[in-house]
């Protein structure tokens, strides 16, 4: 087990490193530059603008810039002069510095993450715990009516875009009044009390954690049922049922758990998005995450914010196929990896 | 059948729990309101400035929306977009503050000031007793520290060539701590308007300018965790930064202004910002009801008006703009790195004769694009400032009213020919077409274009429209010369130096060839001239007649062919009371002047 976290932690460095290259590479291909937006301004004067240029490297070509920026890289600094030996440790990650903002990016992901991890964490959660019943009866009471109509719901709601379901609730929260129309808290949040403050967060929630957790629920719920289906045509369901176990203890403690381990493969994967994933749904619904960070990064080619953002999705990737590993084989005692 | 059951009562259980969520979240959300402010209520400064509109009564929030994040409050940084500049001009004052409606620039941090006998010293009485938002004092070492920040060469930023003079910064000097001069190199004609520049508290930023962090101070991350350390002298203090979301603000308990009953301005206990994803959500709020001011596109008149009546607000009509929109020709003369010319020879010589530009002009139907594109919501534009601005708009320029007769005789006097099929050829023979490039993101100005399009043919001149990605346009216009013409817009400002890297033939937004060594003609040699001469007189008449100079030379050499401007509509609730509305700018300049009837929106 350790021998697999060290090689997929060792694969990482230059997996980051391609990665990181080739953002840069497509970053500079763009027209223009971060300063091209202050040229159409009459009062701002040249030798300003070329300032600017220089402060930020522009200047220089895009491998001499991206190696600048591979020099700033650290997963933590240390600064021998701090007064106690506890301030010598900076933790937060230095991803570079934002053209736009004038700060640094780690700065700028710190404030943006608690929304967007909050929103897919609930998603998650509510896809999970909605499909995963969904998809074992329908698995056990295949050809059902049941198993009919979540079938039909699922192929729809796989087939339905996300950023269209958001508009969707965008316009039942307008029309109805019910729902706050985007936004993750409300005008007065900061002047209620901490249980108004919880529920004017859960209330702006609600909704695009149910536009985000449709399209899950419909994934997981199909992949259970498969799974469980597969499992129940097995021979070992055949001999239990044959020892006279009770029915549900075949089910639940037999099939379920032979079925459940694609699943944890799939909750690796969840896991990788949870920084990522809700971009269309954070810029259509306002919402004040990573992703609406990212997408005007883009805009105003904002390189470093760019880069970061991939960077921490390929980490959260790396991560999360590596903890839905361990938990396979945590699950499974089949499954080991000396 | 036990397991079918079971998960039944489970699914009850579900149900039931969903439902009481749900309706607990619902009875949370009525219609909350911020608590009220408690104001100090010691005495106002020695050298308060006593409003001139009547007494009106505390209280209230003013909800306002932002399309886009300010990306810091760093007083060095901040100018360079709107969102951010808005949130910075709500926290920190300048010596001078520029009166919108009287157009005129009046006292601000300094409660007058004596001009020396060479025109060229500038000594500033500060009011005395004026203190911070934390209540630390506001004295002349602020000053002097300000402008210390802003020529030091670690410091890049955009006020400095605004603040300088022939490249030389102002000397700044402490008399006492009430009393600072300054000393310009050479008379400087805008110089009480620019030295009304954001004054930076000195206690709160000499550690970071002296460690040399200066520019990374008040950022974002700043704003968010720790508001309380950006002090303010302006009518608002930072309350809470959420990025992405709003700004909230509140009054300023030590704001130096108060009104003829002595009460403290301003009125409004909380100024509230939503931060929303661009111009269209924002109008979208304000026509429901749910902010109070909105700056509303023509675009979007109709339909907001509309919803007046219902929401209780009022859209104004505020006339012409300040924003211009041109069609220019790119007359560069040089080559690129491969040596081969910017523009085609031939097509030069026709973009360099001042005839063929006119004749260009007259062939615009410019009346055809008020009413046609902008259903009548805009104005025929003759010169580089819109009659918006009317300390320096000269009406008498000459005008180019829509007259393809006399297109053609000018056409024809240059030595151009139509063949049978009425396209129009040069002396040479070559056909004449251009393409015209503008940024694909302007729906107005593509309308423009396509007008414009129809108007040429019309004169047997084939004109493609190209539009381009703005990045793109910008590299085109700005350093490639790779066009031919180029139709854009520039937002005029109110002093006239605000349009010299136009005007100036060395200017970097000479649109029609930038960046020039010596002039290329005596037109623009003499354009060079009069914005010299404007700019080393105190004489504001005289100032005046070299403007409308310019003005005259531009109008008639059409280097920039001006086609319209359009009308500015404010929208804004009717409860608010105390409006003193400029001619040009916004309707709410004098927000801290201004109290509402009703204290809340809703």
């Amino acid at each position: 087990m350790k021998a697999l976290i060290i090689k997929r932690l060792l694969i990482l460095i230059p997996m980051l490193l391609v990665v990181s290259l080739m953002v840069s590479l497509l970053m500079s291909l763009a027209p223009g530059d971060p300063v091209s937006q202050f040229e159409m301004m009459p009062d701002v004067d040249a030798e300003y603008l070329q300032r600017l240029r220089q402060e930020f490297g522009l200047d220089q070509p895009w491998y001499m810039q991206y190696f600048h920026w591979l020099g700033q890289v650290l997963p933590f600094s240390y600064h021998p002069d701090a007064a106690s030996f506890w301030q010598r440790f900076d933790f937060r990650p230095n991803f570079g510095f934002s053209y736009y903002y004038r700060t640094e990016v780690w700065d700028l992901l710190v404030q943006r993450m608690p929304a967007t991890i909050l929103l897919s964490l609930t998603s998650l959660v509510l896809a999970w715990v909605i499909a995963i019943p969904l998809g074992v009866l329908a698995a056990i009471y295949k050809d059902s009516i049941f198993d009919r109509i979540s079938q039909m719901l699922a192929y729809a709601a796989l087939s339905i875009p996300e950023f269209f379901l958001a508009l969707l609730a965008l316009v039942f929260a307008a029309k109805t009044g019910w729902f706050p129309i985007g936004g993750f808290t409300s005008v007065e949040h900061d002047f209620l009390s901490p249980w108004g403050r919880f529920l004017d967060i859960a209330h702006h929630l609600l909704l695009p954690t149910i536009v985000l957790g449709i399209g899950g629920v419909a994934g997981v719920m199909r992949i259970m049922r498969a799974n469980f289906l597969d499992n129940i045509r097995s021979e070992y369901v055949v001999t239990a049922r044959a020892k006279g176990l009770a029915e549900g203890a075949v089910m639940f403690r037999h099939v379920f758990r032979n079925a459940i381990n694609p699943l944890i493969t799939a909750a690796g994967f969840a896991f990788s998005s949870i920084l990522s994933g809700a971009l269309l749904v954070e810029i259509v619904m306002n919402y004040p995450g990573i992703g609406q960070l990212v997408y005007n990064a883009l805009l105003q080619q904002d390189a470093f914010v760019v880069q970061a953002s991939v960077l921490m999705s390929v980490i959260m990737l790396m991560i999360g196929n590596l903890l839905a590993d361990i938990a396979l084989a945590m699950n499974d005692p089949r499954i080991r990896y000396d | 059948m036990i397991i079918m059951s079971m998960s039944v009562n489970i699914l009850r259980l579900w149900v039931l729990a969903a439902l009481l969520t749900m309706a607990t979240v619902l009875s949370a959300c009525g219609p909350g309101q911020p608590p009220e402010r408690a104001r100090p209520q010691g005495p106002p400064p020695a050298d308060a400035d006593v409003s001139r509109m009547p007494p009106g009564q505390q209280g209230g929030v003013f909800f306002g929306t932002l399309g886009g994040m300010p990306r810091t409050l760093n007083p060095l940084q901040a100018g360079e977009d709107a969102s951010s500049a808005m949130a910075l001009s709500r926290l920190l004052e300048g010596l001078t503050r520029f009166d919108s409606a009287r157009e005129e620039v009046v006292p601000g941090l300094a409660k007058s000031w004596d001009v020396g006998a060479d025109q060229k010293t500038f000594t500033f009485h500060l009011r005395r007793g004026v203190q911070w938002s934390d209540g630390h004092p506001f004295t002349a070492d602020d000053v002097v520290f300000t402008f210390q920040a802003i020529y030091d060469d670690r410091y890049p930023n955009r006020q400095k060539s605004e603040l300088s003079v022939n490249g030389k910064p102002f000397e700044v000097e402490k008399i006492d701590d009430y009393t600072v001069r300054f000393r310009t190199a050479d008379i400087y004609a805008p110089f009480l308007l620019y030295v009304g520049t954001s004054i930076m508290p000195r206690h709160k930023l000499i550690q970071a300018f002296d460690d040399g962090s200066l520019m990374r101070a008040w950022s974002v991350r700043d704003a968010q965790f720790t508001p309380e350390k950006i002090v303010s002298t302006g009518p608002l203090i930072l309350e809470r930064f959420r990025p992405a979301e709003r700004i909230v603000y509140a009054a300023n308990p030590h704001y130096y202004r108060i009104d003829s009953a002595g009460q403290r301005l301003p009125y409004i206990d909380r100024f509230i910002e939503r931060i929303v994803n661009g111009q269209q959500a924002s109008t979208l709020a304000f026509a429901y009801g749910q902010s109070d001011y909105e700056n509303v596109e023509v675009r979007n008149v109709g339909w907001v008006k509309r919803n007046a009546e219902r929401h209780g607000f009022t859209v104004y009509d505020r006339g012409p703009s300040q924003s211009t929109n041109f069609i220019w020709f790119n007359q560069n003369p040089g080559s690129n790195a491969r040596g081969e010319p910017y523009v085609e020879p031939y097509k030069l010589a026709w973009f360099k004769d001042s005839r063929f530009r006119q004749a260009i002009s007259y062939g615009i139907d410019r009346e055809g694009i008020v009413q046609g594109v902008l259903l009548g919501r805009g104005l025929p534009l003759w010169g580089p400032v819109s009659p918006a601005n009317r300390s320096w708009y000269n009406p008498d320029v000459q005008r180019y009213p829509f007259d393809p007769q006399r297109a053609r005789a000018l056409l024809r006097e240059a030595g151009f020919t139509w063949d049978a099929a009425g396209k129009l050829h040069d002396r040479d023979g070559h056909a004449v077409a251009f393409s015209l490039s503008t940024n694909e993101d302007n729906e107005v100005r593509q309308a423009i274009g396509l007008v414009f399009i129809e108007n040429m043919k019309q004169l047997g001149i084939d004109v493609r429209l190209q539009p381009l990605d703005f990045n793109t346009f910008v590299g085109k216009v700005m350093s490639s010369f790779d066009y031919e013409a180029g139709l854009l817009g520039l937002t005029g400002s109110w002093d006239p130096q605000g349009g010299w890297s136009v005007y100036h033939s060395a200017g970097r937004l000479h649109m029609w060839s930038p960046g020039q060594k010596t002039p290329q003609t005596p037109w623009e040699a003499r354009i060079d001239e009069l914005m010299q001469l404007q700019l080393r007189t105190l004489d504001v008449e005289a100032r005046r007649r070299y403007v409308f100079e310019v003005q005259d030379i531009l109008a008639r050499e059409q280097p920039l062919i001006y086609t319209v401007t359009v009308n500015s509509y404010e929208g804004l609730q009717n409860r608010w009371r105390n409006l003193d509305p400029p001619q040009m700018g916004t309707l709410v300049w004098n927000y801290d002047e201004m109290w509402a009837e009703t204290l809340l929106l809703r």
